[in-house]
């Protein structure tokens, strides 16, 4: 019997506009399937972030939302803290916006992230709504080798700093915003656009933080419903193309 | 009402092509009937309107319910013109009143985002909000933004009297500003997207009653008009209640749920404000069984069904609730085509868990993802193509049943309103 894994799912009421709470609904499932016992906390703004968390979960968020996030993020410290002690995080959207330098508020004015992705973010020119798909690549974490599915849609350019390696390649929809990266990934620290939600159509993502979690190799669980629904998908974008 | 030649012609050419369309059997022509006429007359709908506008209606959920409610409601002092179809755009505004009665009162469903537009051109003798939340966000603005422009506009039409749901903080946010008001403590079940101050984003605190933020002092209005919702062991009672006390019964409403009680209770205020009689507007909103569809029972290829429409988180926790409980099965049906919203991640926002203990038949072109949320919710589930051909696989319950509950997002819903023997289907 391993450990019970520690999920903090962060600020879930600011950032969870786009089904994201679904990430962490799959962590759950997908550490079942494989005999994981986890447990969740579902931190509210105003309440304590655990700096002892083994994987961290930030979904995307609007305008207003994603500022407040950001300054309790900011003075709380304890996600910079978790990630130092070794900590996973997944981060979508306005989320792994919040994790760059800088990203934009609802005025359009630079606002501090947290720094722990060497990422910065401002404005595409048309906003980046649809079905996005991404290879993964030889930096990418070795539990992720299936094409990654999900679906973007945020108006941030995330330009990619040194200090980080591209989540994964586009093939399909914007990405980052060159229409060529997708998302950042430094260690165990992930930011990524794809909603869908992004553990659901992706479990291997899932199994990947889990794996860094309890420390050990995971084997991947093809569930049924789950790569019906990744075929449909991969195949509506290439019908669609 | 003398409406200019202009726009005269514009409405001939828009009846035309309406009724080509319909010919060619391409649905009502409301739509089509509007757009020409607008295209000939871009001025058509300010030229229509000429004080007219009785009512604006808007929201994210139960725009077409409150609505027709509302008419219905008015009605008693002769007749209204109001869409049937929930066509909710400039065009469809154009069309009600293009084709109702002459000269008649008008009370039109308006879209979240063409409220600005609409109020300016038909200035309304009251707009009705009554709720803001995540809807169709691939190509609806998201929520906050949406507030601002409704904040803007009310700012720019003072004359309008504006009766607004004062538990809903996304539309205090909106409203506050108005010179004239009349809040309604209308109740708001899906507080997710208005957990933080739309101005200051500060977290908000809740209790049972009431909300406040503590970053910039705003708090829920005190109502004028109340709303009091009773469910114990299968009865639900309902009651709204006037600025000087005086209670009115809503429990006989055809129409089910806390949300179409709390629409009638908007409504209910509305017509206090135009000065109709209210005993009689509830009488009158209680003989509304079926709204374009919505709760109407109809056949659907082999099945009868209780047609619901469901198409995002904040409408789904409220259906939930009308139900029958388990085990009785359920057929939902999830599109993303244009007019659903081409992401259905919303799913995962939706506390399907609450269908646990029975089957669901999961149908639309995204059957897949709900079989998948279904799947994580625990919850007992059947992918059919089509459930409602002669020789679909459909467990033994649902063949058993009656009339089974079908709810669908708006693609889904509307082709089975329209597939259905005319005959049943309301409006």
């Amino acid at each position: 019997m391993s450990k019970t894994v520690k999920i903090a799912s962060i600020y879930p009421t600011l950032l969870g506009t786009y089904g994201d709470g679904g990430n962490v609904a799959a962590l759950r499932h997908i550490a079942a399937l494989h005999g994981i016992s986890v447990s969740v906390d579902e931190v509210s703004p105003g309440q304590k972030v655990p700096a002892n968390a083994d994987i961290y979960v930030l979904g995307g968020g609007e305008d207003t939302a994603q500022s407040a996030a950001a300054a309790a993020l900011h003075s709380s410290g304890a996600l910079a803290e978790g990630v130092k002690n070794g900590a996973a995080v997944l981060s979508i959207c306005a989320g792994y916006q919040i994790l760059g330098h800088t990203f934009l508020d609802a005025e359009g004015k630079p606002s501090a992230g947290l720094g722990l992705l060497d990422v910065t973010t401002d404005r595409l020119e048309k906003r980046a709504v649809g079905e996005l798909i991404a290879h993964p690549l030889s930096t990418s974490p070795a539990e992720i080798t299936a094409v990654l599915t999900g679906y973007e849609n945020h108006g941030g350019f995330t330009h990619l700093g040194n200090g980080v390696e591209p989540f994964a390649s586009v093939t399909s929809g914007i990405g980052n915003g060159d229409g060529k990266t997708e998302g950042a990934i430094n260690g165990r620290v992930i930011g990524t656009y794809l909603h869908g939600p992004c553990l659901v159509r992706n479990p291997q993502v899932a199994e990947q933080l889990l794996s860094w979690a309890i420390g050990r190799k995971l084997e991947h669980i093809v569930e049924a419903e789950v790569e019906a629904l990744r075929q449909e998908r991969l195949n509506f974008v290439t019908k669609n193309r | 009402m003398n409406t200019p030649l202009r726009t005269r012609l514009a409405i001939s050419a828009g009846k035309l092509a309406a009724a080509a369309s319909r010919l060619a059997g391409r649905g009502e022509g409301m739509i089509i009937g509007g757009t020409v006429a607008l295209k000939i007359s871009p001025h058509a709908l300010e030229d229509l309107a000429q004080g007219r506008v009785a009512a604006l209606v808007s929201a994210t959920n139960g725009k077409t319910s409150t609505t027709r409610l509302l008419a219905t409601a008015m009605s008693q002092g002769g007749p209204i013109a109001s869409p049937t179809t929930g066509a909710n755009m400039t065009e469809g505004a154009v069309w009600a009143l293009a084709t109702g009665a002459p000269g008649a009162q008008a009370v039109l469903e308006v879209d979240e985002a063409y409220l600005p537009r609409i109020v300016k051109e038909t200035r309304p003798k009251v707009v009705l909000l009554a709720n803001l939340s995540r809807d169709q966000l691939d190509r609806m603005s998201e929520v906050a933004m949406l507030a601002r422009k409704w904040r803007k506009m009310i700012a720019e039409n003072p004359e309008v009297l504006i009766i607004a749901n004062a538990d809903d903080p996304i539309v205090v946010f909106a409203a506050e500003k108005a010179k004239k008001i009349v809040w309604v403590g209308a109740g708001q079940a899906w507080t997710a997207d208005s957990s933080v101050c739309p101005e200051c984003g500060t977290l908000l605190s809740r209790d049972e009653k009431t909300w406040s933020c503590s970053g910039c002092g705003r708090t829920r209005p005190t109502p004028s008009w109340n709303f009091e919702w009773k469910a114990t062991k299968g009865k639900t009672s309902a009651t709204a209640v006037s600025p000087s006390g005086e209670k009115f019964d809503l429990s006989h409403l055809s129409l089910p749920g806390r949300f179409n009680a709390s629409n009638a209770t908007m409504a209910l205020a509305a017509c206090s404000e135009l000065g109709y009689n209210l005993p009689k507007a509830v009488e009158l909103m209680s003989t509304v069984s079926a709204v374009s569809g919505r709760y109407a029972i109809v056949q659907s290829g082999a099945l009868k069904v209780r047609l619901l429409l469901a198409k995002n988180p904040a409408g789904w926790s409220e259906l939930l609730d009308i139900m029958p409980p388990a085990p009785t099965p359920v057929i939902v049906m999830i599109n993303s085509n244009h007019a659903d919203g081409r992401d259905p991640s919303w799913l995962w926002d939706v506390p399907f868990e609450r269908l646990a203990g029975r089957t669901v038949i999961a149908s639309g072109n995204r059957r897949r993802d709900l079989a998948v949320r279904l799947l994580h919710a625990g919850v007992d589930c059947v992918v059919v193509e089509d459930p409602f051909a002669p020789d679909a696989e459909l467990p033994e319950s649902v063949r058993k049943l009656d009339v089974i509950d079908c709810a669908a997002t708006y693609t889904a819903f509307q082709k089975i309103r329209v597939g259905a023997l005319e005959g049943e289907v309301d409006a």
